[in-house]
Formats: structure tokens, sequence, C-alpha cells
């Protein structure tokens, strides 16, 4: 239910917004400044996009031949066009794999992942953290080969702020790598405090589940089971303690996705139903007063960290999205209802409000038409793809 | 209220803009001068946005090297103790 798959319609009748921060040029319609209302993108000049990946300013797009587009910020190599580039208004390919067939793309805070049809591993921009998985701390303005992977099949990869997951296909006794910034857990490598690591750590605690999907953000990272258990750790949501290694979500619920913030996380149930980790963060800037009041709790609590998204009215969900601050989901029915920080824009509703439940966007269009509408969110902006 | 407390080993030196710096929400970067740490000053601020965080330091790390440039300041009269607090 929730991956449509659409192929088989005419692709010319894909439309793309973008709404939020804009000041590096990450809406994609060739201006730098904030747009508080959804823009729609021209998609004639380039093709087909099929997904999106979005950092902290920048955008990378997926087409359904395998190639990529980028766009945003590139002052770290983000962008992967093998210059370092203030910023770039408008969709340029990575023509450095052009020569592969990309499957899989992810977006941190400064660098960028990619991953082939073939199982390679590529990525560029920010390395000071060791977040490319290289052996050192050195920035890449063109996608580099992870060789530590050469002899496995990557599936897939998740971005966080400094670090970064790996997720291999086919490989059940070591199925996730971090590296990257550790200081909050994020790496789920060792139960000991880790700065950095520059090269790919396999996480354990996997070893009698079958991991198929990773999520970064922050300094959080998530995985997820085929039986829908969801995992956690890194830094802990709303005042929880940090977890240097991953945690089950002890929760009878199974979930189909999961995506991070910077202090909050969503999960999706296969019945389209939608939670949120970080309690009643709910407005999550608005709310920022009580941080502080689950302090005292322990890890072993995390589950009562989970809370249903309200205001739905037993709408099921069919995609979700967070930013740093901000939340965005699809309903079955073509609605895109964001909430959570709006300063930016980021929330698409025609002001800079904050919102504690989910408001319907305005995008000129039913949607309620479309064969598929997914959600994409980067710190502080957000899009949305659809097909006809 | 501030957003986070971030440790200053946690921030990164940003040449271009002469600041410690460590990645806002919003997509832009909270920023704190030297000379604003040096002055005691724990709020680094975002020039995008209304958010600030609160940095972890301590100022005896930064007024060492204050010291060290004030030459036109006039020295402790025979006092030969390094100063560590203004």
């Amino acid at each position: 239910m929730m991956e449509v798959k659409s192929e088989e319609k005419d692709e010319s009748n894909e439309r793309l917004w973008s709404w939020g921060a804009g000041t590096d040029g990450q809406l994609g319609n060739g201006q730098l400044q904030d747009e508080q209302i959804p823009q729609q993108l021209s998609l004639s000049s380039h093709s087909h996009i099929s997904s999106l990946a979005c950092g902290a300013a920048h955008v990378i797009a997926l087409t359904s031949g395998g190639k990529v587009l980028s766009w945003g910020r590139g002052n770290s190599g983000q962008l992967g066009h093998g210059e370092v580039v203030s910023n770039m208004l408008y969709p340029k390919a990575v023509t450095s794999l052009d020569e592969h067939f990309i499957t899989h793309v992810s977006a941190g805070w400064s660098h960028s992942g990619f991953v082939s049809d073939t199982g390679s591993l590529f990525t560029c921009g920010d390395g000071s953290f060791g977040q490319l998985g290289h052996g050192d701390y050195a920035s890449h303005s063109s996608p580099i080969k992870v060789s530590f992977f050469v002899d496995q099949q990557v599936a897939g990869v998740a971005c966080g702020m400094r670090h970064s997951l790996v997720l291999l296909k086919g490989c059940l006794l070591n199925q996730v790598y971090g590296f990257g910034s550790g200081k909050r857990g994020q790496l789920g490598v060792s139960k000991d405090r880790i700065k950095s690591i520059n090269l790919p750590k396999v996480i354990s605690g996997f070893e009698d589940v079958e991991i198929v999907g990773i999520a970064a953000n922050g300094d959080h990272s998530a995985a997820l089971s085929v039986d829908g258990h969801l995992f956690t750790w890194g830094r802990g949501f709303k005042g929880f303690e940090d977890s240097h290694i991953p945690q089950s979500l002890n929760s009878t619920l199974k979930f189909t996705k999961a995506t991070l913030g910077w202090n909050h996380g969503l999960a999706m149930t296969g019945e389209g139903e939608v939670y949120m980790l970080g309690g009643n963060h709910l407005g999550v800037l608005s709310d920022l007063h009580s941080v502080c009041q689950a302090n005292q709790l322990t890890v072993d609590s995390r589950e009562a960290n989970l809370e249903k998204v309200p205001g739905l009215d037993g709408t099921k969900v069919t995609d979700i999205a967070t930013g740093a601050e901000h939340s965005v989901l699809v309903t079955d029915n073509g609605e895109i209802k964001t909430w959570g920080w709006g300063e930016h824009g980021q929330l698409g509703l025609g002001d800079a409000d904050d919102r504690t439940s989910p408001v319907t966007v305005r995008v000129g269009y039913d949607l309620d038409e479309a064969a598929s509408t997914r959600v994409y969110c980067g710190s502080g902006f957000t899009f949305a793809l659809t097909k006809f | 209220m501030s957003y986070d407390d971030v440790e200053i080993e946690d921030m990164e030196w940003n040449e271009e803009l002469q600041s410690y710096t460590y990645p806002c929400p919003c997509g832009d970067l909270f920023q704190i001068t030297k000379e604003d740490l040096k002055l005691g000053e724990e709020i680094a601020r975002c020039p995008s946005c209304s958010l600030y965080i609160t940095v972890i330091y301590n100022m005896e790390d930064f007024l060492g090297d204050s010291n060290q440039n004030r030459t036109n300041k006039p020295l402790q009269p025979s006092k030969q103790q390094t100063v560590t607090v203004a």
C-alpha cells in the first residue's frame, strides 16, 4: 500500500513542490529566499525524478534512470559536482556517477551518500568527522567509492549531521555499519564513548533480526526490522539519556517506515497510523520549556516516549518525513499535512507560525487524483513529489 | 529558551566567519566569536533565525590567548604569577 509504484504511468504527469528555508537555493526554484507557500518546480529540463534526499541546505534527486541531480548549498562539496561552490540554484547532474546506475541517495548536514545497483557506496562532502568512511578526515567534492565495502553489497545509506549508517544486503551477521562522529552514541558500534571513527564499523545487536531500513538525522540513528520492530540509538529523545547501542522500542506495533529529526522521530505502521518519538514534544520547538522534565527517566522507559500523532481521526497515512524540527505526512486521500517549527515557512502554510498538530498544505491541485505523493524534508525545508 | 547546550569542543572553527559554529536546525550555523568568548558570552546565535544555543566552555581557555595579545595593557605591578582569571 505505501510503496506505490507508478512506472507505468505517464511520467510527464509528475509534479514537484518545495517550500521553507531557501537562502542557499535548496528549493530549486532559482531563488535565494525562504518561501512560505509551496512553489511548483518546472520539471521539463530534468526528467522522471523517482526520489529525493534533503540535507541541511542541499538536495539530491534520483531519476528513474539511475541518474543523480543535486542543487542548493555546495560549500563542502556535498553536491558532488567536482567543485566547491557556495550554492547551485538549479538542479545539475552529478556526471561523475553517470557510469553507474544509482538506486539510493542520502543527504546529511553537509555530506552525501549514493548507492549503485551493483551495491557500491559513494560519498562526498564534508569529511571532517570521518563521515565519508574513507579512512581519513578529508572532504571530497566528487563522489568517491567507499573501498571498505568493495567485497560487499550495500543496500542503503543514511547520513546524519556528522555520521553515516550503511545497510548491507544478504549479510545477516554484519548488516549495519556506522562511521563519523559518535559522541552521542549515534554510531552504535561500542558501549564506550567514541569521539569519531573514519572507517565503517559493524553495529552489534542485529544478529537475530533482519534489518530492512535505516535512518539518521541530527545525532540520532534508527533501524527497522523486517517484522516491524524499531531500534533507535544515539542522542536520547526529549531528555532521555543517550544510548550507545541500538535499543529496541518495546512496542507491539509493527512499523513499516521511520524517519528522524533532531529531537523527534516519526514511525508509521502498516495500517497507516503514525506515532511520534519524543513524547508530547508535538509542537517540537513550541514545547521546548518541558524538554528538561524527563531527565530523570531512563532508557528502559523509551517506549513511553511514543505517542500517536493527534488530529488525524483515523485517516490513514501513506508517507512521512521529518525535518530538524518539523514533520510532514501524506494521507491516503492525498492531503499533505505539516506541523512543528514554522519560522522559515517549512510548514508551507503561508506564515512563519509553529503548529502543534497536522495542518493541511494547499498546493493548488487536488492530490486525491494523484497516483502517489511522497514527501521529503531538509533541515528547514520541505519537498513534495507527486505522480498523477 | 536556548535550543541546546553545546560544548565548545563540538563546535567547529570557521575561518571565513572567524567564529566557532554549530549546525542550526534551520540549515544555517550558530556562531560565536573568540572575542565574545573572552568576554564570557555563552550565547551563540544563528543569523538566519530566532534560535540560539548555550556554549559550554572555560573562559580561562580564551583569556590566556587574550593576555598574550594585549601588549598595550599595563601588566600587574611586580606580580610574576600567570593571570588565570580576569
